[in-house]
């Protein structure tokens, strides 16, 4: 199954003269076509809004350079028909838009080795990028935990949390991706060159912006809905509440994928937005990489096991018994009608109930009574 | 003339008295009185300065009546230090040795019976104090004459024996004799900053982004700290590499620091005056006079004295005796300590950071991240540990650290550029430089020692920043101990910045960052960034 060439460069083109995530552009495209909305806007036939926008870029627009240049650079364009089309992306035609991003991405731009087909039991780590030393901790000890189980791990590379995301992911020996809102070909921030171009020689970095496109504001809205879709699941780990995290949040409920989230103290500020989410009922509460992976694995695979206090042997005996137990002195031994008086209870109930216990070794017998064995006092 | 002065030094803690031994040789009564409050071991330098004289081929008045007066007579005095000037002052009676020669110079040395001389603890605050009241001239036993002349515009003569003494009084030609015997007993500090600097970096350190921004600002405010974590965190790993990120002392430090060394007696004779802040790690066993000072007889320095101006790390502190623990409750508030005797009071420098080190519990193992809890006390254990570490201790800890251990994916990470030493100690002494100019005219040296008063009088924070404290001090959130030591800290959060506007004060995010960092919350990575690269 292979994508005609047309199509592939009808693509590059309306990659290149609209906005990335035009929730417009998506729906005429799943309306006519990328090639007749390609052609028409080409034609200057059909005087839409959306045609009229994309004129304006239409000066030296070349797709087939285009395409060439970025091959040359070491990308390729992802589109839908492809093998290596993340089929999961998608879900996005189904889902309504947000502040007028949406829609499935005419395709993905991507620098490096990691098939994006291969993405479907991936988990988003995103969150803030004025975090704290414990958002950071926590984010690579999740992303590390899931990285290492084989799901690869989803971020944005920005500074603060995305950045301790992929760090924790390579450092617990798992794949991790970056999905960029500047051009795949670009670094956005400068100071992490070395990790992005170490993501592009051994994992993946992904845009849906064309090479050289520049990061604005609006394409992180953009880039965020690519990052909730790819994913079977997003964790929070502390987003302010107005942080970009939480729109990307917002996208993983519009697209029915799991949200979590990580609390942190409740007196901190990054943290808040997170606290929202969950007091909300939004997203599920998680504190590890263990039970982000409970919730997105299928069911059955990695359960975990609810954490219990440490058992003690005497919570094995009937509730009867513990009641004589309990009547029975420490430090001295009495008759067993005294026990029977302290524990409330019958004398013909606690014969035999101290018959058992001494038998399980909780209760000793001495010459004026019954006090209690070592077993009983741990 | 039957009649002779000569001086030396009495120390009383870290105070030097100069003391004027006089002798009176007459006829009378055959004997040695030794007068002026002199203690058992001065009593016993009538018999030492007798032999150690006769021994030398000089002559003794063993037929006259002599007297020596301490003069003043009032001041408790001890130490073997008074021979030298006890027999200079009887030869010079006795009209041996010319007075005058005496004049302007003081005596420093124990001697044996042979006529030898013996180092003595305590040289370069004596010798401080001798010029302090305008003595230029100094005998003291050879090993300790490059102490003393650590003190500036001092004449020092470095002597083996009595005999040579006496000669260069004379005027006459000083002769041979053997070396001054090695000082009895072994230095007790065995842990010096230089040494360890060689070995021990910050570059070592994988993680821990917080703890080494915690120790970089305690470092440079001179702030008190305290880790805690589980056993196997990093505590010790991370207290040890403190002192590689101090400057240099300063001259004053280091002559500070080098008398409350003498005074102790753990001077290294060889080693010159102490360049590097020091770096004590007394073990939880020490006794309340080892750690904070005492001891019988002459006041010796404890372990924050000897870690004065460096590092005085207390491992397992609550595993320390509780009186020691609340003894440290001086120190840590006011930077000295005053040691009461029922005849005298002495006061001693101890102006190191400390950092105490603490577990969660007894077994160490206790985390309050349940899923990876092993730890086996019992509740009750966990508190009594807990509370050994009483209010009034931790409150006067500036800077609260919880340290996890290294996990593997921090191990594995490729990205992590663990600064170096040498790398935080530029900004810290940037950071010191510019405190030391703020508070030039009024002579404190780092942020942590500057009174809470002076702060709100003249190094207020900007409006913004003490609004947001007040908020936390209406709230109770803190108290106002705490809250000066929030501020001090706010400034030394912002002097590690190093902003362009000199007139700028802490504001808002440093107040933020601040007290993060007090009350153990975690710190925002953007203030770890902010710093001046």
């Amino acid at each position: 199954m292979s994508v005609p060439e047309a199509e592939r460069l009808a693509r590059v083109g309306l990659s290149l003269l609209t906005e990335p995530g035009d929730a417009r552009v998506a729906a005429v495209v799943a309306d006519v076509g990328a090639q007749v909305l390609y052609d028409n806007v080409l034609a200057q036939r059909d005087d839409s809004e959306v045609r009229r926008d994309a004129r304006s870029r239409l000066e030296g627009c070349d797709p087939v350079r285009q395409l060439e240049q970025a091959t040359r650079a070491g990308l390729r364009f992802v589109v839908p028909g492809d093998t290596e089309w993340p089929t999961q992306l998608d879900d996005l035609a189904l889902a309504p838009p947000l502040q007028q991003r949406g829609g499935a991405p005419l395709g993905l731009w991507v620098r490096g080795p990691l098939r994006l087909d291969g993405l479907g039991s991936s988990v988003a780590v995103v969150g803030s990028r004025s975090a704290t030393t414990y958002g950071a901790d926590v984010a690579a000890q999740v992303a590390a935990v899931v990285a290492r189980s084989g799901a690869p791990v989803v971020s944005g590379a920005a500074f603060g949390i995305d950045q301790a995301a992929h760090r924790g992911a390579l450092g617990g020996g798992g794949t991790t991706i970056a999905v960029l809102a500047c051009g795949a070909d670009r670094v956005y921030p400068q100071a992490h060159r070395e990790l992005i171009e170490h993501l592009a020689r051994e994992g993946a970095v992904v845009s849906e912006s064309p090479p050289g496109g520049a990061p604005t504001r609006v394409r992180f809205l953009s880039r965020n809905r690519i990052i909730a879709a790819l994913t079977s699941g997003t964790v929070v780990v502390e987003a302010a509440v107005r942080s970009g995290a939480l729109n990307t949040a917002n996208w993983a409920t519009r697209l029915n994928r799991h949200l979590m989230g990580v609390p942190g103290p409740i007196t901190s500020a990054p943290s808040q937005g997170v606290h929202q989410l969950l007091r909300s009922g939004a997203a599920t509460l998680v504190t590890s990489g263990q039970e982000v992976l409970e919730m997105v694995a299928p069911a059955g695979q990695h359960v975990l096991e609810e954490p219990r206090g440490r058992e003690r042997s005497r919570d094995r005996l009937s509730m009867s018994d513990q009641q004589v137990l309990d009547a029975v002195p420490v430090s001295r031994a009495v008759g067993a009608d005294s026990v029977a008086r302290t524990a409330g209870m019958a004398l013909l109930k606690v014969g035999p109930a101290l018959d058992r216990l001494r038998a399980g070794g909780y209760v000793e017998r001495e010459e004026d009574g019954w006090r209690l064995a070592a077993l009983a006092q741990e | 003339m039957p009649f002779a002065t000569a001086r030396t030094v009495s120390l009383q803690g870290a105070l030097g008295h100069v003391i004027d031994v006089q002798t009176d040789v007459s006829p009378g009564q055959v004997g040695t009185t030794l007068v002026g409050r002199p203690d058992a071991s001065i009593q016993e330098a009538r018999d030492r300065c007798r032999m150690a004289i006769i021994n030398s081929s000089l002559t003794w008045p063993a037929t006259k009546r002599i007297t020596i007066l301490l003069s003043p007579a009032d001041l408790p005095k001890r130490g073997t230090h008074f021979d030298l000037a006890i027999a200079c002052s009887v030869l010079a009676a006795d009209g041996r040795l010319p007075g005058a020669a005496l004049d302007g110079a003081a005596l420093i040395g124990e001697l044996t019976l042979d006529g030898g001389l013996r180092s003595v603890p305590g040289v370069l605050p004596m010798v401080l104090a001798a010029a302090d009241r305008g003595i230029r001239r100094v005998f003291v036993p050879e090993p300790q004459a490059a102490e003393a002349a650590m003190v500036p515009g001092m004449s020092v003569l470095g002597m083996r024996s009595l005999a040579q003494v006496v000669a260069e009084l004379r005027g006459e030609e000083v002769p041979e004799a053997d070396p001054v015997a090695a000082a009895s007993g072994s230095r007790l500090l065995s842990w010096r900053g230089e040494e360890r600097m060689e070995e021990v970096d910050l570059a070592d350190l994988m993680g821990l982004a917080d703890a080494r921004f915690a120790i970089e600002v305690a470092a440079a405010g001179g702030h008190h700290l305290m880790l805690s974590g589980p056993k196997g965190a990093g505590k010790t790993t991370i207290a040890e590499r403190i002192p590689t990120l101090l400057p240099d002392l300063t001259a004053e430090e280091a002559l500070e620091l080098t008398a409350l060394h003498s005074l102790a007696g753990v001077l290294d004779p060889g080693a010159g005056m102490i360049r590097r802040p020091p770096f004590s790690a007394p073990h939880h066993d020490a006794s309340k006079a080892s750690l904070i000072g005492g001891g019988s007889g002459q006041v010796r320095p404890g372990a924050v004295s000897l870690a004065h101006a460096g590092v005085l790390f207390l491992d397992e502190f609550p595993l320390f005796r509780s009186d020691v623990i609340e003894a440290m409750r001086q120190p840590l508030e006011s930077g000295d300590v005053v040691i009461a005797r029922t005849d005298e009071q002495v006061r001693l420098p101890a102006r190191g950071m400390v950092v105490l080190a603490c577990n969660p519990c007894p077994c160490g193992d206790f985390s309050p991240a349940a899923a990876n809890n092993r730890c086996t006390c019992k509740e009750v254990a966990r508190r009594d540990y807990r509370n050994k570490i009483t209010g009034p201790v931790a409150d006067r800890v500036d800077i609260l650290r919880h340290v996890e251990p290294l996990q593997p994916f921090e191990r594995n990470d490729r990205f992590a550029r663990p600064e170096d030493s040498a790398s935080v100690r530029l900004r810290v002494t940037q950071a010191r430089r510019r405190q030391a100019e703020r508070y030039a005219e009024v002579g404190w040296r780092l942020n942590a020692h500057v009174p809470g008063a002076a702060l709100r009088d003249s190094w207020s924070l900007d409006e913004a920043g003490r609004d947001r404290l007040d908020g936390d001090i209406y709230d109770a959130k803190i108290t106002s101990r705490g809250a000066v030591r929030v501020h001090r800290l706010a400034w030394t959060v912002l002097d590690l910045q190093c902003p362009r506007d000199p007139g700028r004060r802490p504001g808002v995010s440093e107040v933020e960052t601040a007290l993060a960092l007090r009350r153990g919350d975690p710190l925002p990575l953007a203030a770890l960034r902010r710093r001046a690269s």
